[in-house]
């Protein structure tokens, strides 16, 4: 298999080379990157705030390619599940978009009352030079809500760079409402989206420890709880990536720590709560007895039938690849409790510290890359024969195409993956999808039925 | 038909060269369009009498998609047809995509169709070629020729010879040629000498010296050509020469644009120095 010149640095083999992964860039041209604009970046992550407006200023394919992409759950308004654009076009782009955008937030903003907008820049509107801070500025004074401007031009980095924007525009909420009342014993949950109602159960079990959650960024979020998230005592990041900015600022801020946790997998989950209750021990009286309790009565219910998928899945071969490499840490450990092993992850997003974990990991031979593309992909589930692919919707049909499992771990599904229930959840669909009689027909699964003895 | 464009440094006198030039080209019987390219649409305004003419921009923001011809160009003086592109108000927008929108639609409209039985085309364009679409002119299939109006000063030699960068980009991808530098003058020592010689080592030629003269002003404050508001004054007659000279021209070239070394050597030597 042909790798780019420019991305051979970015593949890594363990046990064959030195460890130095080239990675935190812009792709290579030619390489059709499974990654995601800037602008993609920014709207995934503040998008689940449900009683925000989030309005595209840009053309109507902005806005409709990411429709709704993350399906994220709201337990009461609905209203981020619209795909507000200004619909820029040509006459737009030559007169300016500022008077159409003003017109349309206004529009927007007297219909449906939200509590904040937020204000997408498209590549378009950065290369004509429309001064959306200042629309967004004279709007907010007009109609006494925050309107905050996103600056997640597609051209100008990577998703991460978007991920960034987000946070910046979080920056601007956090800090602006009346954190009297909140409680000592109090967290935020940054970095879960809620795909799947994952934020719900998360909560729970931090309920039930006796802890009071603030703010939820930004999976079921609400406007008024982040603007006084800063009121928390601790901020949980999951998926680091995206949220990381936020967490550092808020602690710079606020003083307010943070800890770096995972929902997804028995020991990962498990350890989240440990060290949550760890954290305010001095502060809520019998809080680590409770998550004792908690997490053994959830692995009594889960462990038995856990047992069985790992009697018929042990020694199986899975690959990841995913946006953020903090998830792949917990999926290859996962993996290993259902008895499979992890011979290929990667992310489109991580960074050399989150890469160099991926390493320790990982067994000898494990290929590790960043920022891959359909072709390389290709080739080392071929080359590694796996059973399972984990990855989001650009990845299945790569998998559904080479006759492998597939399980979606990404903005598409439906289940929740995170938690112990998740757990439970992810076994089953591992085991669905890997001992499926459908690969029996695929060419890969003919030859494989006919040389039993690989 | 030749599709010409008029580039230069900014305020140097393109409009007011290019509408002089195109008043006697229509004296000698040629029928020429103007195409001003210039956001603040005054390319035309000596043509057509002052007349405040609606750019394609505003026709087809006010009017929508459902324009015709007619909407958007006006004839001027010698039965000249003018159009302005227009722009967005200074600060906003994207002006260079409006030349590109502005010429499409005068492609789907049938300007340039045969049946209008077109001479000369001008393309008169904003003093900088700032972005892409300030360069739309001389892409593929637009102009052929382009003259640089330029004056014995510095920054006009300058500006002159970026332009020749410019073409140079575009004669390889298309078939865009100079046909040459017409000076403007503005009355600086040895200027005829200076830039015959710098259209020398462009490796073209100065085609015309059009000296400078009020009676230029006069017409303007009129809102006319020379040639339209006192034909048998002298300025007139170099613009009819210009014109000849245009309409002769038959030397089209890929001009080899000089290091900024050589460039002000020029100005050293005929300029400070002489």
């Amino acid at each position: 298999m042909h790798i780019l010149e420019e991305r051979q640095r970015q593949v890594h083999r363990k046990g064959s080379e030195p460890f130095d992964l080239d990675c935190n860039k812009q792709s290579a041209a030619g390489s059709v990157s499974q990654r995601a604009c800037v602008f993609c970046g920014s709207r995934v992550v503040l998008y689940p705030i449900a009683d925000a407006l989030h309005l595209v200023h840009g053309p109507i394919g902005c806005a409709s390619y990411t429709w709704d992409i993350r399906g994220a759950l709201s337990s009461g308004p609905q209203l981020h599940r619209n795909s507000f654009c200004t619909d820029l076009k040509e006459l737009d782009v030559i007169q300016g978009g500022e008077k159409k955008l003003h017109k349309a937030l206004t529009q927007l903003i007297v219909e449906h009352q939200p509590k904040a907008a937020f204000v997408y820049s498209t590549c378009i509107v950065g290369v004509i030079g429309d001064d959306v801070e200042a629309v967004c500025r004279q709007i907010s004074a007009e109609q006494g809500i925050p309107v905050l401007p996103v600056h997640s031009e597609g051209f100008k980095g990577t998703k991460r760079d978007g991920y960034r924007a987000a946070c910046e525009a979080l920056l601007k909420l956090v800090g602006t409402g009346d954190p009297s009342g909140v409680s000592k014993a109090s967290i935020n949950i940054l970095g879960d989206f809620n795909l799947a109602g994952e934020v719900w159960m998360i909560r729970k079990y931090y309920e039930r420890m006796g802890l009071e959650v603030t703010a939820t960024i930004t999976g079921d979020g609400r406007v008024d709880d982040i603007r006084r998230a800063h009121g928390a005592a601790l901020n949980l990041v999951q998926c680091s990536g995206s949220m990381m900015h936020l967490a550092k600022v808020m602690k710079d801020r606020y003083g307010i720590p943070f800890r770096k946790v995972s929902y997804f997998g028995i020991e990962d989950m498990s350890q989240a709560l440990y060290d949550t209750a760890a954290h305010f021990a001095g502060v809520v009286p019998g809080i680590q007895e409770r998550t004792v309790e908690l997490v053994r009565g959830e692995l009594q219910y889960i462990l038995p039938e856990i047992a069985e998928y790992r009697k018929r899945l042990a020694g199986k071969k899975a690959a990841i690849y995913v946006g953020g490499a903090f998830k792949a840490f917990s999926l290859v450990r996962a993996l290993r409790h259902l008895g499979m092993d992890t011979v290929m992850v990667g992310s489109q997003t991580g960074l050399k510290e989150d890469y160099e974990e991926l390493r320790e990991l990982c067994d000898e031979g494990a290929i590790i890359v960043d920022d891959s593309n359909p072709l390389e992909l290709s080739s080392f589930l071929s080359e590694r024969q796996v059973d399972l692919f984990i990855g989001g919707v650009k990845e299945r049909p790569i998998a559904y195409k080479l006759g492998i499992g597939f399980c979606d771990h990404n903005h598409e599904r439906k289940l929740a993956l995170a938690g112990f229930e998740g757990m439970l959840n992810f076994a089953r669909e591992v085991y669905g999808t890997v001992a499926s009689p459908v690969w029996r027909l695929t060419p890969r699964g003919s030859a494989r039925e006919a040389a039993p003895c690989r | 038909m030749r599709k010409i464009a008029i580039y230069g440094k900014g305020g140097i006198g393109k409009s007011t060269t290019t509408q002089n030039t195109v008043a006697a080209l229509a004296e000698m019987g040629k029928k020429v369009m103007v195409v001003g390219c210039d956001p603040k649409a005054d390319s035309t305004r000596l043509l057509l009498g002052g007349l405040a003419q609606k750019t394609v921009l505003d026709t087809l923001r006010e009017e929508g998609e459902d324009v015709e011809l007619d909407d958007i160009r006006r004839t001027g003086f010698g039965n000249t047809h003018c159009t302005e592109s227009g722009g967005p108000e200074p600060g906003v927008g994207c002006a260079g995509r409006g030349i590109i929108t502005s010429i499409n639609l005068l492609e789907q409209l049938g300007a340039y169709h045969d049946d209008q039985n077109l001479d000369y085309v001008f393309y008169d364009v904003l003093g900088d070629v700032v972005c892409g679409g300030f360069a739309m002119p001389i892409r593929e299939g637009k102009a052929q020729e382009i003259y640089i109006v330029c004056s014995g000063e510095m920054m006009a030699m300058y500006a002159a010879n970026n332009i020749c960068k410019g073409i140079v980009k575009f004669a390889q991808a298309g078939g865009v040629r100079l046909g040459g530098l017409i000076c403007n003058s503005r009355k600086v020592d040895n200027e005829r000498e200076m830039i015959e010689e710098l259209a020398r080592q462009l490796g073209t030629r100065m085609i015309h010296f059009v000296p400078r003269d009020n009676d230029v002003q006069r017409a303007e404050i009129n809102r006319k050509t020379v040639i339209d508001w006192k034909p048998e004054a002298a300025q007139a007659d170099e613009y009819r020469q210009l014109a000849r000279a245009i309409d002769a021209n038959d030397r089209f070239v890929i001009p080899k644009p000089l290091t900024i070394d050589s460039l002000e050597h020029l100005l050293i030597d005929f300029g400070m120095a002489a």
